[in-house]
């Protein structure tokens, strides 16, 4: 039991009570007092534990010394050594020593005194003992009995074009439309309000919405974050997480997911990408950093996130140190970090779009587009089989007696390039075409401005040069655009075998020499020619083994088709025309191409003994692919098979990948880092949680991030549920019930309503970790549903609204600013999800800060529909911000951040009035105002109620009307300065408005989205 | 005083003796009219104090910070080492090799000694060595205190970045003139109280990346991050107006936003409202204010050719240097000045002169112009990069051409100005420049020197956040570094 009457106290005055009526309470009254001033040297730090004396445990404060006697002797203060230190006069004496630059003033004396008078009794700091629900329903209960010890009641509702802009903003991060206001002012039943609140909470912008708070404290961007800043490709986790909040996926799963998906049994796509929470942390490739170094920092990172995030606790400190005011040892801490310092990923990310471990992400539909790939293959692959049935194959070394050496054709080239080749090109794509053609069904096409080639060099089997060879090629010339120069060449060991036509200028290979034979002249443009050279001319000669070719041209277009080698083999001993002699010169060896089984049955050699189908399957192989008797009645069927496998990589290639978290096989050891240095490990730890908090319970051996998971969401924690009821509350009201929502631990503030946080805890955690009706519950409450406008008195008393005696009343953030005025203007483009987007930005915004050889040093903007998406799918760089998010307080993401600052400068003005973004989507708004009403009263009554749902008072109608006529009468007598105005911004302007008209209305626009109702959520 | 504000204190006056009471837009403007006057008397209300700072009377009321981005070599500037000479190829004995090497040289089998190729010569009357690089700061030397024993933890770029101007290695922590801004306001109401500058450098010196960390807020409001100027047509961001929109039309927009949101402010009450008319009224200034802080034309031709030719070249490191004094001139409280390029590897020679070309005549014009103004005197001026360089080669190495690779364990920096005695020299290093033998100055005690110059003191100068009083300087115990202070 603990404060359990605490009453609502504005958050200056926590430590400042006025002595008198109700007793004290430790952790309300004294705790924030000796944790300031005492802790630092008799507190939980034995390091820096003075004169063994511990303040923060009562059994420690009371024990007497050698002398006899005690820091604290209940109900005597003239015999406690703590009074009479705190009011000595001696600089020797007196506590907090001067030097310590601390000193407590006379009313905080004054309550250390009344204390001990009182028995100095201890308790636990609150936020470690399990919360308790008080019996009650609701919020407002715990509000309301609060406002009454202190005088103030609760504000009237606010009228309800504010409550439909304020539930819209709050639940979707956009204003409400006209027809959803109108629909809500107009339904008088009962119960109208929770309507409206549920159908805010059903639109799928309320994931989005509710995720970018959460991408705070994931620390979330798309490039790594340090040194290159390179782009990195993770955002599938942030869709995750804005789909997660759409299905309203339950908190504790919410929280297992993304600490330990991996983990899970048979883990779904989704919960290894929910890992991707882990690798959010910022990396670098920095040429020179010691890994181990590295290594360290992303466990602490990682360690100290989730800390924060699930537990509201600061274990950072304890990094170095043990903590000096919250019972976190540097024990502990390695402990929570030894859960993480097992990472799968390295210490250097390479500047790598994907850093490994990653996952694909695929999209529904995935597995059956594949399925649809492999069924093509397999038609093509039977069409193979069919077409070897109609040929007669006869090994010539089957034959008796075996047929002599003669001369013969191999066809090296035919409509496609031999199986298996990687081929690439220089230059345009690799192009197979229909006309002009002089064999088969194809000729190569390949042309380019100085030299360009399609070749090869690996993939497909050797060709062997038979006896006596003279090699042919077919080649057509553009007459519309002839080359200066064809080539062919060839790699045995090296590309070092050429023959060429034409000038001699591509520059490869020794002039004069077998690497660079110069065949002739050029043939005539348009028509086919078959050029024959010697073997010997090019160097190539019986025996040799040819990898690789290549087809040649520079300055212009050349076709190439039927190539190949006439010479003289033995049939039987040729390996690219007996089956037999095949086999024997691939055992023990590797067949580039070849299915594996088929490798693998070649490899064991011909004596290897074969059931028959297998035979036959090898001899399918040899014919189809191997033969060049007969391979090129397949040629054509083998680029359309290739055609098929290429759609089959490019799509699945295309198909993204995302960071996930995964463990080393064999954990790392870890160790207490002695002064968080990670070159001076000290005392073993294995993985463990906090010895303060409830026990871990594990499944195996060593506990595992699972079982940490599981640790956070089970019951007797007693602080998850309460941060997590803390940061939502802080996302409707603009403030947390404990303020400093980031720290739960004794330096932090207390809760303003103890009770109700427990109650919202304790009800979040036995209704299922219900994260939409939390939500609900919170704005549906009386005190959600105030007017925010108060006299002064309430501001000045209460100027963070910490009592709710007023409704809230903020800043929007930088999301929500664009969002609207995009959204009113009606330029939003509202699709969901993908790789962030690059809007407007002002030059030189990455471009001075980048390193040279970062792939994000060049901003390049979007056009279109990409300069509309909703702020939260900008793309993130972290090391220079776009201005929006810097202006209005966006973190950077390099760290967790749990709750923004809400400033208010000179810099926001300046971006709201004058950016492209913002006044664009003012002329745009103003083109729809237009088309609104005739009347520019009613115009001006559409654009309040747009923006602010509200409509205008006439007051205010004729203060922006007197505005407009000015600005019309100066945009009539200067049109060219209209034009301008009108069309600033990417987005024609409407054909058929008048431009001065719409140039005056645009400044109006202007005016309605800066004001201060428009910025903030009343 | 504007239109607009005249207008509403003509309003005030009439609710004032019109009506039986007080209205609570009254109440609000009379007080915006207080602060504006206040303003007037004393120090601005649009940047204001920290209330009880600075802690005591500090001799500088600005700081110029001109960071040397890559880690400037010490050997071939200030840290003379004429011993060298005779070690040159040979290996560096191996009891100085630490465990922190970088992994870029921490694999080559030698260690050669690359003695600098440049000249040094003593200057001034305290007789100061200065290398042949550096002839126009040569000659401000009686001026300046150089510490040559600086030292840093991060043995790469980014952290060391970080370190430099946040005190930490690890990003989330305020920048040093966040801090700044946050504890002393600036004495302007027409700027920003901090403002940072990224002006071009040489195109053939290995750069490394800035980071916006180095000028951010951190965990401190985010009205306190460096304001960036930048070097074309529009010097602050979304200054100008849209095309087709003037000055004029932009003034009457103002008024019919003044009104409406004092009617906001009637009816709500928020006194954030106040804050926002008065922004809005600030951003309108500075439209001016900053144009007329970037024109030139104001500067006689002899303090341009001070700072040499490049000074008319929008963007370049002169006419930053000029900036820089002018923003100071007009109040602001700290400008920051980040020059890249210093990170020479290899072809060392070559790019440090090239740098150092770039560099050392507005350097000394900055100084020298602040004195003749009568201005150094309140402004402290710093120089220096994150870490210095190694005494051994990275890469190939000859009389004529050498690399060096990161060394943290000492660099130089100089100081000038507000606070700071001028001609004196601090630390020494051995006879490698590998470590210091006397006076070793960690960052930090730069950081807490500076703030000292300024009247805080670094100890006390803190806030709450994360459990932690967090401040500039860190958790270690830190010290103002008293030599060096005039």
């Amino acid at each position: 039991m603990y404060f359990r009457h605490l009453p609502l106290i504005v958050s200056a005055s926590f430590a400042l009570l006025p002595v008198g009526a109700e007793p004290l309470q430790f952790n309300r009254d004294i705790r924030p007092i000796l944790s300031e001033n005492c802790f630092a040297c008799h507190g939980f730090d034995a390091k820096k534990r003075k004169a063994k004396l511990r303040l923060d445990l009562g059994e420690e404060a009371v024990k007497t010394n050698e002398f006899g006697d005690a820091a604290i002797v209940p109900g005597k203060p003239d015999e406690s050594l703590i009074w009479i230190h705190i009011t000595s006069d001696d600089p020797e004496e007196v506590m907090p020593p001067p030097k310590s630059l601390k000193k407590l003033d006379s009313a905080q004396k004054e309550t250390l005194r009344r204390w001990i008078e009182e028995g100095a009794p201890y308790q636990r700091h609150w936020a470690f003992e399990p919360p308790e629900k008080t019996p009650g329903a609701g919020i407002d209960p715990f509000i309301v009995a609060a406002l009454q010890s202190k005088g103030p009641a609760l504000s009237p509702e606010a009228d309800r074009p504010t409550l439909i802009r304020r539930v819209s903003m709050a639940l979707t991060g956009l204003p409400p439309t006209l027809a959803e206001i109108d629909a809500f002012l107009a339904d008088p039943a009962d119960g109208a309000y929770e309507r409206m609140v549920d159908r805010f909470l059903a639109s799928p912008h309320f994931g989005e919405e509710m995720a970018r708070h959460w991408l705070d404290v994931a620390r979330y961007g798309d490039t790594h974050g340090m040194h290159l800043d390179n782009e990195r490709q993770t955002w599938a986790f942030r869709d995750w997480v804005v789909s997660a909040f759409n299905r309203n996926l339950p908190y504790d799963q919410f929280t297992i997911d993304q600490l330990a998906g991996d983990l899970l049994p048979n883990p779904s796509q989704d919960q290894l990408v929910a890992t991707g929470f882990n690798r959010c942390n910022v990396t670098t490739g920095e040429g020179g950093s010691i890994n181990a170094e590295l290594l360290y920092r992303y466990a602490v990172d990682r360690a100290s996130t989730t800390a924060q995030a699930w537990l509201g606790l600061t274990a950072g400190c304890a990094v170095c140190h043990d903590h000096k005011y919250d019972p976190i040892t540097t024990k502990d801490f390695y402990s929570l970090y030894a859960f993480f310092n097992s990472n799968a990923d390295p210490a250097m990310d390479g500047n790598a779009l994907l850093t490994k471990p990653v996952t694909k992400v695929k999209a529904p539909g995935y597995d059956a587009k594949m399925q649809a790939f492999t069924e093509r293959e397999s038609a093509i692959q039977e069409r193979m089989t069919a077409e070897a049935a109609t040929l007669v194959y006869q090994d010539p070394a089957d034959l008796d007696p075996l047929p002599a050496a003669r001369e013969i054709e191999q066809v090296w080239f035919e409509d496609a390039f031999p199986a298996g080749a990687q081929v690439a090109a220089s230059g345009h794509p690799v192009t197979f075409v229909e006309e002009p053609v002089a064999s088969g069904s194809k000729s190569l096409k390949r042309s380019g401005a100085g030299m360009a080639q399609d070749y090869y060099q690996a993939g497909a089997q050797p060709l062997t040069v038979p006896v006596a060879p003279k090699f042919f090629v077919h080649i057509y010339l553009d007459p519309l655009d002839p080359p200066e120069e064809v080539m062919i060449q060839f790699h045995t060991d090296q590309w070092k075998h050429r023959a060429l036509w034409g000038d001699d200028i591509i520059e490869f290979g020794a002039k004069g020499t077998t690497e660079r034979f110069v065949a002739g002249q050029l043939p005539k443009p348009g028509e086919w020619a078959r050029f024959e050279i010697e073997g010997s001319s090019m160097g190539l000669t019986a025996g040799m083994k040819v990898v690789g070719f290549a087809f040649t041209v520079h300055g212009g277009t050349a076709y190439f088709d039927k190539m190949g080698v006439i010479g003289r083999t033995d049939p039987a001993a040729d390996p690219a025309l007996s089956f037999t002699a095949w086999r024997q010169a691939q055992a023990g060896k590797d067949t580039p191409g070849a299915p594996n089984d088929l490798k693998a049955w070649l490899k064991e050699g011909p004596a290897k003994e074969r059931r028959p189908e297998e035979v036959q399957r090898l001899r399918d192989y040899f014919v189809q692919q191997v033969c060049s008797a007969t391979r090129e009645h397949f040629a054509a069927l083998h680029t359309e098979l290739a055609t098929v496998q290429k759609e089959r990589a490019d799509s699945d290639a295309a198909v993204p990948s995302t960071f996930i978290f995964n463990d080393l096989p064999q954990p790392r050891p870890s160790f207490v880092m002695i002064r968080g240095q990670y070159d001076t490990p000290g005392e073993p730890v294995v993985p463990a949680t906090p010895a303060v908090l409830p026990p871990l319970k594990q499944a195996g051996e060593r506990a595992n991030r699972l079982d940490l998971a599981r640790w956070l969401v089970a019951p007797e924690n007693p602080l998850t549920a309460r941060v997590a009821v803390n940061r939502f509350w802080q996302q409707m009201f603009g403030i947390g019930l404990v303020k400093s929502s980031h720290d739960f631990g004794t330096q932090g503030s207390l809760p303003s309503h103890p009770e109700l946080l427990d109650w919202l805890a304790v009800s979040f955690r036995e209704g299922g970790w219900d994260v939409k009706q939390l939500v609900r519950l919170m704005v549906t409450s009386r005190a959600f549903r105030q007017q925010s406008s108060a006299p002064s008195e309430s501001w000045a008393n209460d100027p963070e609204n910490r009592m709710l005696s007023r409704g809230p009343r903020f800043r929007l953030d930088a999301e929500q600013i664009r969002d609207q005025a995009l959204f009113v203007s009606g330029l939003i483009n509202l699709d969901f999800g993908g790789k962030g987007v690059n809007p407007y930005q002002p030059p030189n915004i990455w471009e001075p800060l980048a390193f040279g050889g970062s792939n994000t040093r060049y901003y390049k903007q979007d056009t279109g529909a990409d300069l509309y998406r909703r702020t939260l799918y900008t793309f993130l760089k972290r090391t220079a911000p776009h201005p929006l998010m810097e202006n209005f307080d966006m973190p950077s993401r390099e760290s967790s951040c749990i709750r923004r600052d809400r400033t208010n400068t000179p810099l926001q003005a300046l971006q709201l009035m004058n950016d492209v973004q913002h006044f664009e989507a003012a002329r745009v708004f103003a083109a729809r105002i237009m088309g609104a009403d005739p009347s520019p009263a009613g115009r001006v009554r559409f654009a309040y109620r747009s923006v602010l749902s509200r409509p205008p008072s006439d007051e205010e109608t004729a203060i922006v009307l007197e505005f407009f006529d000015a600005q019309l009468a100066k945009y009539k007598a200067a049109p060219a300065e209209a034009k301008k105005a009108v069309t600033f911004g990417e987005s024609p302007p409407p054909a058929g408005l008048d431009e001065p008209e719409l140039a005056a209305w645009a400044l109006v626009a202007n005016l309605i989205l800066n004001l201060d109702e428009a910025i903030v959520r009343n | 005083m504007n239109p607009f504000l005249e207008h509403q204190l003509l309003q005030t006056r009439r609710q004032f003796f019109g009506d039986t009471g007080l209205r609570l837009g009254g109440i609000a403007l009379a007080s915006i009219l207080a602060s504006q006057e206040r303003s007037r008397a004393a120090s601005s209300t649009v940047h204001p104090a920290l209330p009880g700072l600075p802690h005591f009377a500090g001799k500088a009321k600005s700081v110029i910070y001109l960071h040397m981005n890559g880690g400037p070599s010490q050997l071939d500037t200030w840290d003379y080492k004429p011993g060298l000479v005779d070690q040159f190829d040979k290996d560096l004995p191996k009891d100085f090799l630490g465990p922190r090497i970088t992994t870029m040289t921490s694999g080559q089998g030698k260690f050669p000694v690359a003695p600098s190729k440049f000249q040094f010569a003593q200057h001034g009357e305290c007789g100061r060595w200065v290398s042949s690089l550096l002839p126009h700061t040569a000659k401000i030397v009686d001026d300046i205190a150089v510490v040559k024993t600086v030292h840093t933890n991060a043995i790469n770029h980014d952290p060391a970045c970080t370190f430099v101007m946040t005190g930490s290695e690890v990003p989330g922590k305020p920048s040093m003139g966040s801090w700044i801004s946050y504890g002393l306001g600036a004495e302007t109401s027409d700027l920003p109280a901090f403002v940072a500058m990224v002006p071009n450098f040489p195109s053939g010196s290995n750069a490394q990346a800035l980071f916006s960390r180095m000028w951010g807020p951190g965990f401190l409001p985010g009205k306190h991050s460096g304001v960036v100027l930048r070097g074309g047509a529009d010097p602050v961001l979304y200054l100008e107006n849209p095309p087709g929109i003037d000055h004029r039309d932009r003034r009457a927009m103002l008024d019919a936003l003044g009104k409406l949101n004092t009617r906001s402010f009637e009816k709500f009450g928020d006194p954030d409202i106040q804050t926002r008319i008065s922004q809005y009224e600030m951003a309108f200034r500075m439209q001016s204010s900053v144009p007329e802080l970037t024109d030139l034309d104001q500067e006689s031709q002899s303090t341009k050719d001070l700072y040499g030719p490049n000074v008319d070249k929008p963007g370049s490191f002169a006419r930053s240097a000029l900036l820089a004094r002018r923003l100071v001139e007009r109040g602001v409280r700290m400008v920051q000045i980040m020059h890249r390029g210093w990170d020479s590897h290899g072809n060392l020679p070559n790019e440090l002169g090239n740098q150092c070309l770039d560099t050392d005549q507005a350097c000394a014009a900055l100084v020298t112009d602040l004195k003749q103004r009568g201005l150094l005197d309140e402004t402290l001026v710093v120089w220096g990069g994150e870490f210095g360089r190694t005494v051994y080669s990275q890469g190939k190495l000859t009389r004529e051409t050498y690399g060096r690779d990161h060394h943290p364990r000492n660099f130089c920096m100089w100081m000038a100005g507000g606070g700071i005695k001028g001609g004196v020299e601090l630390g020494e290093t051995d006879e490698y420049s590998y470590n210091p033998v006397a006076d070793p100055v960690h960052i930090n005690e730069i950081n807490a020197t500076i703030l000292h110059c300024l009247g805080i003191d670094h100890e006390t100068f803190t806030l709450r956040y994360q459990g932690l009083d967090q401040r500039l300087t860190g958790v270690e115990p830190m010290k103002v570094i008293k030599k060096i202070l005039a």
